[in-house]
Parts: structure tokens; sequence; C-alpha cells
């Protein structure tokens, strides 16, 4: 590309350099060769000095810019130096080294004799010297490719675009939005300006302003409909302000919108060689524009179905969400950190919880029965469990097979708790198809599984420091003994019944939904005495203990939450007044 | 283990690069009777293993590095280096093949070789590594922006437009840099290793599902392997091996990445979908599956139900050896996955699992099974605690003893009940190797297979014999190395030994006139004797150096000394040598009278390392000139065997016996140049002459004045000394004869009485040499003693000196003599030894004075010549030796 071997020469160097820009754009644009753009910048610098009779050997592509503009003063090569010079400017941005893009362009206002004094202090002092710039005019130079002006246009989007998300990283979200105005009152492609917005809505919501946000949003589908980003983050706003109807057809819309392929982006807008997207490329940026996968948009429908009880919605979801994991290769599942889809098995569970919901308990059992298949012979028969094992929250070294001990017990915690929530759900379900003695059975089941697990350590009372995973055991054991005692009071086996629910009250102290079995079995056993003696307790804790279990408690794992809901005493308005009652004639009695 | 018999034919050989097949990138693949052939070139064979004839041959553009085989439709993919892939249908060219047949041109032959275009490449991608086929999709490999890159792409059906494939996901995951790519040396030459692994509840994974390499894993090891998440998706797993010894796992459903929110993700910090199960920190060569607990008889009808599906055991293995494998241990208290690392003798090439618990990998050495069934003697107390788990402890490669394979396959062709090996050698043949199943019972053998047993025997009869004469060679080489050292002791032994007495080895010197190429020069030759009962064999060379004596003219050349060497061929017991040397025309004006000349013999111990075929040339280099004899860095064994000293009485060449010869044969020698330096300063300094005129004769024009020198010495002493008594030929006669008892031309003189003999220097100098009887008068006060006197006459300077030297050497070694004897001394009159021995002292001392003053000009030149008047004084003193 560089004409080698010929000696450089003051009258042939502005052809020799605009040659050079002109291949040069072409050669970064390619991005794989972006560091061959480096190195011709650097070739063609050398051979400026090298015209002026100067050797600029060994010195680094900043030191030999400052050499070139301080000792070059030829008229005739200012207006290629400064070609050379955008081009350099946007190999830097490129690369990240704002603060040498700065130096660069101060070198080169300063030749242009630009008083520096007139940019305020607030002002972004890359940007300022970046408008500063005058360009040389297109007309006194040789043909380009993609003008001089352009390209500083596109660098002056570039710089505040970038500036705008660094700041955005570091917090200072007041600076990266003003610089994000900048950027989007810039010369880019609506794509870049979609983007810009993009950024700017999330800069909004996490300013706290969501309504704005949510304008931001609009502006960048309005701008550019393709960008599906902005599409899943207004969903995340509406969820933010609780507006399920709304977050739901957003979902819905992103979902279509995925499904059908994207055409060909042919953009109108006129086509450089360098562009925005080529200078900007940060990993907040991707992460801000990350486009979520159909699968995971439509298990987020199915989720937000079934935490608003949306039943008949909420099934046909999953059964989607299900057939398309069961499709071939081309429906991929995201199962990423940063996805929204939990754990298959979880998926499963909350599926069954969705189809009975829907009272589809067949179905229901048949998907909790796949859950408990594939985790057969995944657990150990006995696992022995430090109780304060997890609470460093040591990331386990290696994800491997062989590492992470810590990593292999709480999968196979995990894979517990999914085999016993699968057989507490068929527990219940059974239970709704009046199969009593099948669902004592499955009950028997779910918490024999659970004895497998031996806590064993220093802390005994603690549940604080519990492991999350050791936590919903828990649950599942306590609602797994409330179900069989319900079962048990079916069949009329009061005492068995009372047993359940004592155990239910060790396991979790002070659970009013045990509690009042408790005393429903009690009574049901002519110890009316005792009931009401619990009743009264339970009835002197009941206030004070509903917001603190509300707030205190981790978050129920959400294929438990209609188990949790099953679960819940029926009858404490009868039970109550059964025992007003008794308590009234007893008192009458006592004082009679 | 038992050792399995192998039974090899080679099937065809296709064409290798000098330096062989390197390992990694040939392929062999086989379906029906087919055998897909890549050995690392452009080219592709398809070989019919039925027909045994080459179907086919494919031109690539590029080097292949990777070949798939899709059966439904019938297509060959090929990923070339640097281009991408390629893919060609099969049937297509069946159809051309019969339509060459058809038109009867070619018969079986293949007609030429197709080649493979850029219409046919579908991935051109030039960052590609590897790929693997899974049904309609295709998994590539790629590496780009210091990440490695995998990417689904989902085949079209050939009624769709433009493009071929359309991308599914792709997934970006960086592990550690590639161990080549650390700067040192060339870029690792390991392509990373792809395999496909399902579940057993993969849909339709019995016939349906195509995945050459590919395998199934049975359930609990698929998803203690990969997780449940995996599983329950039932979706097919990714393994990947890299070459920096890591081994991946990516479940396909799910090849999707998040944007990394900190650049490139650490090894350590992968996405849960892109899961590392192992690292063997070499690069890996190899991953496969085996099935090593073989179902029991009451599984069968399972077997019936699952189709032959379900590996029990995963195994990667690395270049250097390390191999890893992985198999569900379902133990008391937990299932789970045990992982043994086992050591095998690397580097391995390549290898290959079969449908049974063998693996097969080949190293440059051989190819050897291992087999990892193993059943865990828990019934064994002693046994119980050393034999937990479920993988064979150590492994026990046997040896199928085939050498330097680099591409293995077993071959799809089991149904006849035992599996077949496919190899390709490094020097590109391709062999097949039945494998008999050790509980196989040994079958009759059909008259084919004896033919071919014949054959493998008489092809290893080869091998061997060719390698029985290499050993035999060597070791004749040896013991012929042993013979040589031993003789070479035993002479040296017996040279060593005799050193005192007569030498059983003797070199003797002695000097000759003789005419070389019309010219008559003094040679040397040296006559070497075997006396000893030890042959002289080849290797030993004799060594002869000739060194300026210390007191020559030339003061400068005291050290000039040149060896002349002499390989000697043979030289048995009582056999004589003789090896003649010229003096005057080889060393002109190097050597000058007399000369000390050194026998040695040398021996060269390279020579006994087999390497001696040019020993004298590299002798000469051991021995520059100037060098002395005996030196360290010579590399030899070296025994001196002669010193002696040729001087100017043993080289003068008498003309006595013949005066009328022409003295013309006396070519004129070049002159001396000290002789022409004396002749210019004399003409010089004529006109001062007259002072001396006294003591020089005055000198004739142009013929110099003979110098003269003359020794006396008591006729008493010579008398006694030679033992000669009156009444034979005079004392003077006597004494001439006894002077030049050591020149050769000397007989002339014993018969008659000569006194005076007249002859010609090596240089071509006239010397005289007269001896005569005078009686001297005023020495001793008992009366005149008798004595001889010898007169040395010659026009050149340089001449007397050197015959005077020569007289002098003599004479003193006979006085030397007679003292040892202790004969008293006669009377002498002292006051007139005195005053000689005075005058004597008082020269010497003028000459010192006179030489230690540096000559300039014409002082100097009248100092010369005073110099040269004062030893002229002192060459004739009028002492006699008594």
């Amino acid at each position: 590309m560089m004409m080698r071997g010929l000696p450089a020469t003051l009258p042939t160097l502005p052809l020799e350099l605009t040659v050079l820009y002109n291949s040069l754009l072409f050669t970064m644009e390619a991005s794989d060769s972006a560091m061959e753009g480096q190195e011709g910048i650097c070739q063609g610098l050398l051979r400026v000095l090298e015209a002026c009779g100067a050797c600029g050997q060994d010195l680094s592509s900043e030191e030999l810019w400052q050499k070139v503009l301080q000792e070059v003063t030829v008229a005739e090569l200012q207006a290629p130096l400064h070609q050379l010079g955008a081009l350099q400017a946007a190999w830097w941005l490129s690369t990240g080294h704002l603060g040498s893009v700065t130096g660069l362009l101060r070198l080169l206002s300063n030749a242009e004799d630009l008083g520096k004094a007139h940019w305020s202090k607030v002002e972004n002092e890359l940007l300022s010297l970046l408008k500063a710039w005058r360009v040389p005019a297109e007309g006194d130079s040789l043909p380009l490719v993609q003008s001089t002006r352009d390209l500083k246009e596109i660098l002056c989007t570039s710089a505040a675009f970038l500036q705008g998300l660094q700041e955005f990283e570091a917090g200072n979200f007041p600076t990266a939005r003003s610089l994000l105005q900048e950027a989007a009152g810039g010369f880019c492609t609506r794509k870049v300006l979609a983007q810009i917005y993009t950024c700017l809505g999330c800069c909004a919501q996490r300013m706290g302003k969501p309504q704005t946000a949510l304008q931001h949003l609009k502006q960048a589908l309005q701008v550019d409909f393709q960008c599906l980003p902005a599409l899943s983050h207004v969903a995340a706003v509406y969820h933010e302000l609780g507006e399920t109807d709304v977050e739901l057809q957003a979902l819905a819309l992103l979902y279509e919108a995925l499904e059908e392929k994207p055409p060909a982006a042919a953009s109108s807008s006129p086509y450089f060689l360098i562009r925005t997207e080529l200078l900007v490329h940060t990993p907040v940026l991707d992460s801000l524009l990350r486009h979520r996968h159909p699968s995971e948009v439509k298990y987020l429908l199915a989720q937000r179905c079934l935490q608003h009880g949306r039943v008949a919605d909420t099934v046909e979801h999953y059964l989607d969400f299900l057939a398309l994991l069961q499709e071939g290769l081309q429906q991929q599942v995201a199962l990423d950190v940063s996805s929204a889809v939990p754990r298959i098995p979880e998926v499963f569970l909350e599926a069954a919880s969705a189809l009975e919901q829907a009272e589809r308990y067949q179905d229901a059992i048949t998907v909790c029965e796949e859950v408990i298949s594939r985790t057969t012979g995944l657990i150990p028969r006995v696992l022995l469990l430090e109780e304060r094992l997890g609470q460093p929250e040591c990331p386990p070294p290696q994800a491997g097979l062989a590492g992470g001990l810590l990593a292999q017990k709480k999968e196979s915690l995990s894979c517990l708790a999914w085999r016993a929530a699968g057989y507490l759900h068929q527990g219940w379900m059974r239970g709704k198809l009046g199969e009593v003695k099948e669902a004592v059975t499955q009950f028997s089941r779910c918490l024999r599984e659970l004895l497998q697990v031996q806590l064993y350590g220093p802390g005994v009372e603690p549940t604080e420091n519990l492991l999350p995973e050791v936590e919903v055991l828990q649950k599942i054991r306590l609602l797994a003994l409330i179900g069989r005692g319900t079962q048990f009071l079916e069949l009329g086996n009061h005492k068995k019944a009372l047993l359940d629910f004592q155990h239910g009250l060790q396991v979790s102290p002070g659970d009013p939904a045990a509690a009042s079995y408790l005393v429903q079995a009690l009574w049901n056993l002519d110890r009316k005495q005792e009931a009401a003696a619990q009743w009264q307790k339970l009835s002197q804790r009941l206030p004070k203990e509903d917001g603190q279990q509300e707030g205190q408690g981790r978050p129920v794992p959400l294929y438990l939450v209609s188990c949790l809901k099953q679960a819940v005493f029926p009858h404490s308005d009868d039970l109550a007044r059964s025992i007003q009652n008794y308590l009234g004639s007893t008192t009458q009695d006592s004082s009679s | 283990m038992a050792h399995v018999g192998p039974r090899v034919d080679y099937l065809a050989g296709f064409c290798c690069p000098p330096g062989g097949l390197a390992a990694g990138k040939p392929r062999v693949l086989c379906h029906d009777s087919h055998i897909y052939l890549s050995n690392g070139s452009e080219f592709l064979y398809v070989y019919d293993q039925e027909g045994k004839v080459l179907k086919a041959v494919y031109r690539c553009p590029d080097q292949v590095w990777h070949m798939e085989l899709l059966p439904q439709p019938r297509q060959l993919y090929i990923l070339c280096a640097h281009s991408g892939i390629y893919c060609v249908s099969l049937e297509q060219q069946s159809r051309l093949m019969e339509q060459t047949d058809g038109d009867g041109q070619e018969g079986n032959c293949p007609s030429g070789v197709l080649p493979v275009d850029s219409d046919a490449c579908i991935f051109p991608d030039s960052s590609l590594c590897m790929f693997t086929l899974l049904n309609s999709f295709v998994i590539t490999l790629s590496q780009a922006h210091g990440k490695w890159w995998m990417k689904l792409h989902e085949l079209q059906g050939p009624e769709q437009e433009s493009p071929l494939y359309r991308q599914v996901s792709e997934v970006g995951f960086c592990p550690g840099p590639p161990p080549g790519d650390e700067g040192d040396g060339p870029p690792s030459h390991f392509l990373p290793v792809l395999c496909c692994a399902s579940s057993p509840g993969t849909l339709g994974s019995g016939e349906g599902l195509w995945c050459s390499g590919g395998f199934v894993l049975e359930e609990p090891l698929f998803s203690l392997l990969f997780g449940i998440d995996a599983a329950m998706l039932e979706s097919p797993m990714i393994l990947c091996g890299f070459p920096d010894g890591q081994l991946f796992s990516v479940p396909l459903k799910a090849l999707s990445s998040s944007p990394p929110v900190d650049g490139c993700h650490d090894v350590s910090n992968q996405d849960p979908p892109v899961k590392i199960l192992h690292h063997l920190e070499e690069p890996i060569v190899f991953i496969g599956a085996l099935r090593t607990e073989r179902r029991a008889a009451e599984d069968a009808e399972d077997e019936q139900l699952f189709g032959d599906a379900g590996c029990d055991c995963v195994v990667a293995v690395g270049h250097y050896g390390k191999m890893v494998a992985v198999k569900a241990d379902q133990r008391e208290e937990a299932t789970v996955p045990e992982l043994r690392e086992y050591c095998l003798r690397g580097p391995i090439l390549c290898a290959a699992c079969g449908s049974g618990s063998r693996m097969y990998y080949s190293t440059h050495s051989d190819i050897s099974a291992v087999d990892l069934d193993w059943v865990g003697d828990s019934s064994d107390p002693e046994d119980a605690e050393s034999s937990t788990g479920v993988l064979p402890p150590v492994l026990s490669p046997a040896s199928l003893s085939i050498c330097s394979v680099v591409a293995l396959s077993l071959s799809s062709r089991a149904s006849e009940g035992e599996s077949e090996l496919l190899a390709l050698s490094a020097k590109g043949r391709l062999m097949s190797c039945g494998l008999c199943s050790p509980e196989e019972p040994d079958v009759e053998l059909t008259p084919a297979e004896i033919g071919r047993r014949i054959k493998e025997l008489l092809s290893g009869i080869g091998n061997t014999s060719e390698r029985v004469s290499f050993l035999k060679k060597a070791v004749d080489q040896k013991n012929r190395a042993l013979a040589s050292l031993n003789q070479v002791m035993n002479l040296s032994a017996a040279l060593l030994s005799s050193q005192e007495g007569q030498k059983p080895i003797a070199c003797t010197v002695t000097a000759n006139w003789s005419c070389l190429l019309l010219r008559d020069t003094v040679t040397i030759s040296c006559l070497l004797e075997n006396c000893s009962e030890y042959s002289l064999e080849e290797g030993w060379t004799l060594c002869v150096q000739l060194l300026a004596s210390p007191c020559a003219l030339e003061e400068e050349s005291a050290d000039a000394a040149t060896t002349f060497t002499f390989p000697i061929e043979q030289l048995l017991p009582g056999n004589k040598r003789e090896l003649t040397l010229p003096l005057g025309s080889a060393a002109d004006a190097k050597l000058d009278l007399p000369l000390t000349i050194s026998c040695a013999l040398y021996y060269s111990l390279r020579d006994i390392l087999g390497s001696g075929s040019d020993s004298s040339e590299a002798l000469d280099d051991f021995l520059p000139d100037d060098s002395p004899l005996l030196s360290p860095d010579r590399e030899g064994i070296c025994l001196p065997l002669s010193e002696c000293t040729i001087d100017m009485l043993q080289c003068l060449r008498l003309e006595s016996s013949s005066p009328g010869t022409d003295p013309s044969p006396l070519a004129p020698a070049p002159p001396d140049p000290v002789e022409t330096f004396l002749k210019v300063s004399r003409e010089q300094t004529e006109p001062k002459g007259g002072k001396d005129g006294e003591q020089l004769p005055p000198p004739g024009e142009g013929n110099l004045p003979p110098s003269a020198a003359s020794i006396r010495v008591s006729s008493e002493l010579l008398k006694t000394a030679l033992q000669i008594s009156d009444s034979e030929v005079p004392l003077s006669c006597a004494t001439l004869r006894w002077l030049l008892a050591e020149n050769a031309g000397a007989e002339a003189l014993s018969s008659g009485t000569v006194t005076s003999v007249r002859g010609a220097a090596p240089d071509g100098g006239e010397v005289q040499l007269l001896v005569r009887e005078v009686s001297m008068n005023d020495l001793s006060p008992t009366g005149p003693i008798q004595a001889v006197e010898i007169l040395v006459e010659s026009p050149s300077l340089a001449d007397v000196s050197r015959m005077h030297h020569a007289v002098i050497r003599r004479i003193q070694a006979l006085v030397l003599e007679q003292a040892a004897q202790g004969s008293g001394a006669p009377d002498l009159r002292m006051q007139c030894l005195r005053q000689i021995q005075a005058n004597h002292e008082a020269l010497l001392k003028e000459a010192q004075t006179l030489r230690e003053q540096s000559p300039h000009g014409e002082e100097g030149a009248a100092m010369a010549e005073k110099l040269l008047w004062i030893y002229q004084q002192l060459r004739n003193p009028n002492l006699v030796l008594l």
C-alpha cells in the first residue's frame, strides 16, 4: 500500500497520503485488520518525516504525531495530515484510547492557531476540541472515499456515545445522560440513533425516572423498530411500574417480533466506510443491547402470567415453552447466567403448577413424573451437609466435574428439592382428584426423599444462615407434612394427622397453616381444651407475625407458590367460630 | 490381558510426503464397504474395500484438515485449510463413474482426479478449525478475535434457494492460549477435537441420528456429566477438546451466550452452558466413549429395546499419553462421576473406540489396545479398599504390533461378528486389521487365510532380516575397532618397553643423491623395519619431521620444521619399507644442513570409529607444519621411533671417482643468499681491503678465493679412536674414510689411498676436503706432535661452514668417546697453548662486540667484513686435538 523503495518527496506526498487515507478507510472497515490501520498511519507519518529530513523511528504513534505536527509546517501537507489525523482519532476511539484522541486533537487545533481558552471547564474537552476542529475543505484535496468532514461528524457522535457509556458504567447517570443526548443530536444512522435512545432510556430508568425512560425507549422504537432490546427494556420498565397488562403486551410483541426473521437491514441512510458502529463497541453496550432469545421471552410471558394468576394464558405459554424445548436444535434455549430462564426442572415444576391451576391434574402429574424420573440416580442416598457450608458464598473454583465439592452438593440439593417438589405436587393433585391413598403415598415419598439430608454442624438454631436450598427443602417438608395431614384428616385418621401437623410445626415453628390444622386435628380428636389453648396462642401471634413473615424470609420458589396457597387452612372462620363457641361455653361453665 | 491377535491386510498405498504423514489431519472413515481417506494433503480418496479398488480421487483447493461423511444423502464434507468447508455429493460422483463405465473407457480405475472447485464451498470461512455433523446440522469451531466460536448451522435442503445453510446460534468462549502460541516455536499444529454425545432419549437416536465419532451416553452418566438441564432438554452435547488440554461440553440446544460483561470470560468462569469437564494439560487428540460393562443376559431384552446404544464411559486422550476416563459410579452414599487419569506411553498419534470396552491408540511404534472393562473384586476383602471405583486402577495395553499409524477408524462392517480396525500408516499405507475377540476359539483356516498368513510371515521375515543385517554390521564394526585397538596396544607396549636397546620397529634415515625430474637432488630415505612380532596395520602413519638445527646459519629458521606423513597400508613382521622424500626441492629455502630428522608412528583413534576413509588428508590437517610432533590436540597415539641428524658429510656428492665427469649435472643451484650478501659486501669493501690483504688473498676478478677451515687432530688420538695400525692405509686416508663413512658414494675411497676429495654440496657449491699429516713442533716440549690436519675449502663460505660443522661434530663425538676412556694427554707447552687461546679469546671478544653493534650502511659492510675475517681466523686455529 505504501510506496516503498521510492524516496519520499514533498511534491508527491499529498498524493501519497491521500491514497493512504483512502486505502486505510477500506482496511479499517474490515475490522479484523484494524491493527494494520495503525501501522499504515505510522508508515505515512514516517514518510512525511523522511521527506522533511527528520527521523522518527522507535517513536510511539503519539510521539510520532507530536513530532510531525510540530515540525512539519509545509502548507500543502496540512490537509492530508488532517485527514490522517481523523483516521487516527477513529482508530484510537475504537480501541478506547480517548486520552490519545484528545492529545492529537489539541495538536491539530494548535496547528490551526485556535485559542485554547474558549471552552468552558464544564464542557467536555474532547467534544469541544472535536467540534472546534476545522477540517480542510474537501474541494482543496484529491477525491476521498469518505470525506473528512463526514468522518469528523462520526467522530463527534462516537466520542459522545462512548463517553456516555463510560459514565453510565461508572454510575454517573446525569453526566452519562447529557453525553448521550449530545450523541443523539449528532450524525449517525437510524440504527445507532435507536441504540443511543435505548441507552438513554436505561439511563433514565436507573435514575428513577420511568416515564422519561419510556419516552426514550419509545423514541428508539420509532427510529428503528428493529431495535428490539428497547422493547424488552420497555417491558422491564412496565414491570417495575407494576403494570402487568402493558408489560405482557410488550413481551408478546417482542416475542412476535423475534419469531419472524428480521429482514435484511436496508438502511436508507448513506453508507459510510467508517461508521459509529465500528467505533463504539463496549461490553456495557453489548449488555444493554442484549437480544433476548425467543425462548426467554416466551418463558417471561409464562412466568408473569403465573405470578399474576392469569390461569388460561399461563398454561398456554408454559405449554408453548415446553414444546419449544422439545423441538429440534433449530429452537435454541437460553440457559446462560443472564438469561431469564431458570433451571429446566423448575420450569417443568412451574408448568405443573400452571396445569394444576387450570385443573389439568393428570397432565400436571405427568410433567412432575418427568422431573422425578430425571432426577433418579442423581441424588445420593445420604447427603451430609454442614450447616454453614453455604455461608461464605464462595464461588466454586471450577464449575467442572472435579471442581467444587460445594457446587456438587448444591446441585445435589437442588435435584433433591426438585424431586421432592415433584412428589409434593403429585400428592396435592392426587388429593384434588380424590385419590386420597395415592396422595398419602406421594407425600410419604416426598418426606422420605427429604430424610436423606442430614444437617450437622455447630449451629443448630439459626435459620438465617441456612443455604437457600436447605430452606426450600424445609418448606417442602412442611408442605408435605401439612398435605399428608390433611389427607389423613380426610381419611378420618386424626391421630396421624395430628402427628404430621406437630412435625410440621417442629420444622417451621409458628407456621399459621400448620398451627391451624393442628387446632383442627385436636378439635376433631375432641381434645377441645388443647385446641382452644393452641388457638389462643395462634390468634395472639397471628396479627404481628403476618407482617414479619412476609418481609423476612426469602421468596419461595415460584413452583411452590401453588402448594403454599393450597396449604392455607381453608376453614379458619368455621373453626374460629366453633372454638369461640366452645370457649364461650367453657367460660360460662366455669363462671357459672 | 490376552494378547489380541491381529490379522493385518494391506489394502492400498497412498502417496505421502517425504517425511511421512504427520498425525492429526489424516483421517479414515468407513461406511458400507467404502473407505474415505484423507492423508493431510489436498487429495481425498474413496476406496472400495470389497472390490479392492480405488474408486475416486478428489483434489481439494488446499490441505484437507477434516472430513465427515453424511450417509443420507451421501455427501462428503471436507474442511480445507484456511478456506472453509466443501461439500461433495458422492451420489453424483458415482453416477459420473457409471457413465464412464458405460463408455467402456476406464474399467474400474478412477477416471482421473476429480477437482473440488470453489462452487462446492458451502462455508467459506478461513478461520474454521474443525467441524462435525449431526444429521442436517453442521457444528463448526473457528477462531477469531482471540476466542473460539462454536456455531450451529442448519443445512437447508437442496430445494431451498441460495443460502445453503442457516446459522442457528453461536457461542464464544476462550480457553487459555494454545500451548504452541506462547511464542516458542511454530503455532500448534494440533486441531481441536469435536465429538457429539447424545442422551438415549434423544429422538431417533437409533438410526436417524448420524454423527461420525459420536456416541450415545447412558443415564445417569449423561446427567452427571452434562447436568440435568441438558438431560431434560434432551440436547445433544458437543464435547470439545482443545490443543491446550481443556475438555469442554456444550449443549447444542442451548448454544447461546450472553455478551460477556467483562470482555473475555475466564476459563474458570464459563457460562453454564459451556462447561469445562476436565483439563488434560496436553493437546487432546481423541474423544470417544466405551461400553465397559457387558450387559447381563437378562438385560438382552433391554438391548433389543434400546438397540446397541449406550456407552457408559467417556474417554479423552492427550497427545503425550495422558488419558482420562469418566464413568458413573453408583456408590452407597452417592452416584458420582468417577474420573480417573491414566498415563499411556505417548506420543499418541490417534485413537479409536469400538462398541466394546477397548480403546485402540497408536504411537510411533505400535498400536495398543486398552480395556476399561473392570470388575472391582469387592468380594475380596483385601482388595476392597484399593479397588474402590468402577474403573480399572491401571491399564495394561496390549500390543497389536503395527507401527506408526496416523489415523485409525473402526470399521462399520462389524456385522460379520468381528470388528476391524482401519489404519493409515505414516508411509501412506492403508491397512485393515482384524481384531479377533480373545474369547473366540481359533477357527479352521481357509486356504485364502493361510495364504495371507504366509504372506504376513514372509514380510515379517523380510523385516527381521533387514534388521539383523543392520545389527550385524554394527557388531562387525565394533569388532574391527576392538581388534585395531588391541594391535595398537601391543605395538605401543613393545615399543615403550624396549626404550634402551634396539627398538623392535626401527627407522633408519640415510641421505642420497638421486635424479628427480632431470635434476639431481638430495633425498632422504627412511627405512622402516618391523622387527616386532606384530604387523603394522592400516591406520598407522609414519611421520617424519625435518627440523633445521638451531645451529644453522640463519637464526630465524631455527624452529622451522616440516612434517611428512606416510600412511602405512600394512607392514608384516620382518618386512621393511623404504620411503624417500626429496630434500632439495621440497624445502629449498627452509631446510638447511644439518637437519634433525625425527621419525614417529602415529595412530589416529578416529579411524577406529570407522570414519577414517580419508585419514591421510585429515592427518595433514592434524599435523600442520611447524607443530611439534607430539601435541595433546591430536586425537591419537604417537610413538617416537628415532632421531638422527643429516649433515654435509652425508650429503656431499663426491666426484673423485670420475674426475672427468662433466660437472654440468650440478645444475647451477640458486645462489645462497648469504653468499650473495657476502659477495656484494666484499665488492663494496674492496677499496678498503688493503689493510687485511695479508689474511685475505687478493681476489681475482670474478673468482672468489676459496674459504677455508682447518682442524687438527693428533694422530695418536685418531689412531686409537679409529683403531688403525701403521701398516695399513695411511692415517690421512683412513681419516677421510672415517669422515665419509656415512656418505653413500664413499665406496670409491676404500679402494685406493685417497687423501682428498672434491664434491658438490646439495646446493651445488663445490667443496674440497683434504686430509694431511702434519707435525706440530712448538707445542710440546717433548718434541713434535704428529697430527692430522683436515682442511675444508670451498668458494662458498656457507658450504665451508657446513662442512666444518659436520667435521667438528664427528670429531667432537670421537673426542668425547676417547675422553671417557681416559687416555692421558701428552706433555704440552702450555705457554704456546695459552698464547693461542688468548688469541682466540681476543678474536671472540672482538666478534662479540662487532655483533652487538648494529651495522649501518658502509660501516656495517666494513664490520661484516671484519667479522668474516675473524670467523675465518677462528676456523683456522693452530690448535690440535690431542
